[in-house]
């Protein structure tokens, strides 16, 4: 008979609760900046691809945690990143919504540097734009990073379940799999979000396409704060 | 009068159930969106008792025992490694006891630190208290004697 290591019952599980009582809250207007933003209406696939990609960051950072089984020394190591990231996802977020209605800095000088058919044209087109769904996965491996006080808690459970495993190859699918457990728990209260979002018995949807891309502005303007105070 | 009141729900709250279905959210998410507040209002109710671990350790006494709660080092600061000792007084515990840290009125996820049994009635147990991005720096550490008390001692970190 196999064993399932009881911690990643205890982690899907504080992953739902959490998804309710801490992520709506924190990571909620990412989620409805990002919703917004995708035109065609009623599709959860970009939000599929983003989660996937948030999940595999913290499927990997529990990986490390557990093959180290030191939550201190890792987190210590990646503080600096994680502010980076932070205030860098501030700034995308900022820049997607200043696109969003139509005022997307730089334009000119962009377009002066590269040319205008050219694959970076085109690649920063589509990712800023938000047009391109698979441009949702790099984000969320991206922001699956972003410091997260829950995250953290189950980084110290993956960190401690390796240091208690017997190897470092046990520590390693230990503490994945608490972190993979965890991320699979947040997602129904963030696809909660995204549906909520979705706005789609909206007629006037250029209304909301402003609304949100003002939306976007401001909770990048929060992140780059949160990021340089961090 | 009981059942058709539940079949049948007053005029309001059918017209409300209309509306809100014509905007594509149904009752199953109205319920979701009143359990994420649910905790908040369960937290409210629950006691804490303040104090500065920075300079001095967590009292709490009642029925003829006390315990204390220390953390150190000194300040306690969030993402490091951190010591806690219970100091029990009085009549002992026969289960050992536990501590659950986490914020009050946020959810944070299961942190626990076992603690093993030292000199007589003290326990000790080494855990991190994570940071908030929120800024926020209250947090609780909730001592457990199991089938005996629940104690939440509430104080500030530095970040």
């Amino acid at each position: 008979m196999s064993y399932i290591d009881p911690l990643y019952f205890v982690f899907l599980t504080a992953g739902i609760t959490v998804g309710f009582g801490h992520c709506i809250g924190m990571c909620g207007p990412i989620l409805v900046s990002l919703s917004l933003k995708i035109r065609k209406k009623g599709t959860l696939y970009p939000h599929v691809l983003y989660h996937s990609g948030r999940i595999i960051t913290y499927t990997a950072l529990g990986g490390i945690m557990g093959a180290t089984g030191s939550f201190t020394l890792i987190a210590a190591h990646i503080a600096w990143l994680q502010k980076i990231i932070l205030t860098g996802s501030g700034l995308l977020v900022m820049v997607m919504g200043l696109s969003m209605i139509g005022r997307t800095p730089w334009g000119n000088r962009f377009k002066e540097t590269f040319p205008s058919g050219g694959i970076i044209t085109k690649g920063f087109r589509k990712f800023f734009d938000g047009t391109s769904s698979p441009a949702y996965f790099p984000m969320g491996l991206l922001l699956g990073l972003l410091p997260c006080g829950p995250v953290y808690t189950a980084l110290l459970a993956a960190a401690g379940s390796g240091m208690n495993a017997g190897s470092i190859q046990a520590g390693i699918i230990r503490g994945m799999g608490i972190m993979a457990c965890f991320g699979m728990g947040t997602l129904p209260s963030l696809f909660l979000v995204a549906k909520l979002a979705d706005m789609g018995w909206l007629k006037k949807r250029e209304t909301i396409y402003r609304i949100g891309g003002f939306l976007m502005i401001v909770v990048g303007f929060y992140f780059i704060v949160k990021g340089i105070r961090y | 009068m009981l059942p058709s009141m539940i079949l049948k729900p007053p005029l309001f709250f059918r017209g409300m159930t209309f509306r809100l279905k014509s905007r594509g959210i149904s009752a199953l998410e109205c319920i979701l969106i009143c359990c994420i507040f649910s905790p908040v209002l369960i937290n409210a109710e629950e006691q804490m008792i303040p104090c500065n671990v920075h300079t001095e350790a967590c009292i709490f006494s009642s029925a003829g025992r006390m315990i204390t709660l220390e953390i150190t080092p000194r300040p306690v600061k969030a993402m490091q490694e951190l010591q806690f000792k219970l100091t029990i007084i009085g009549s002992q515990i026969h289960k050992l006891p536990f501590i659950d840290l986490g914020m009050p009125g946020m959810t944070m996820g299961p942190n626990r630190i076992l603690l093993t049994p030292g000199a007589a009635g003290t326990y000790e147990g080494k855990g991190v208290i994570v940071r908030c991005p929120s800024g926020r720096k209250t947090w609780f550490a909730k001592v457990t004697l199991p089938e005996i008390w629940d104690i939440r001692f509430v104080f500030d970190v530095v970040y």
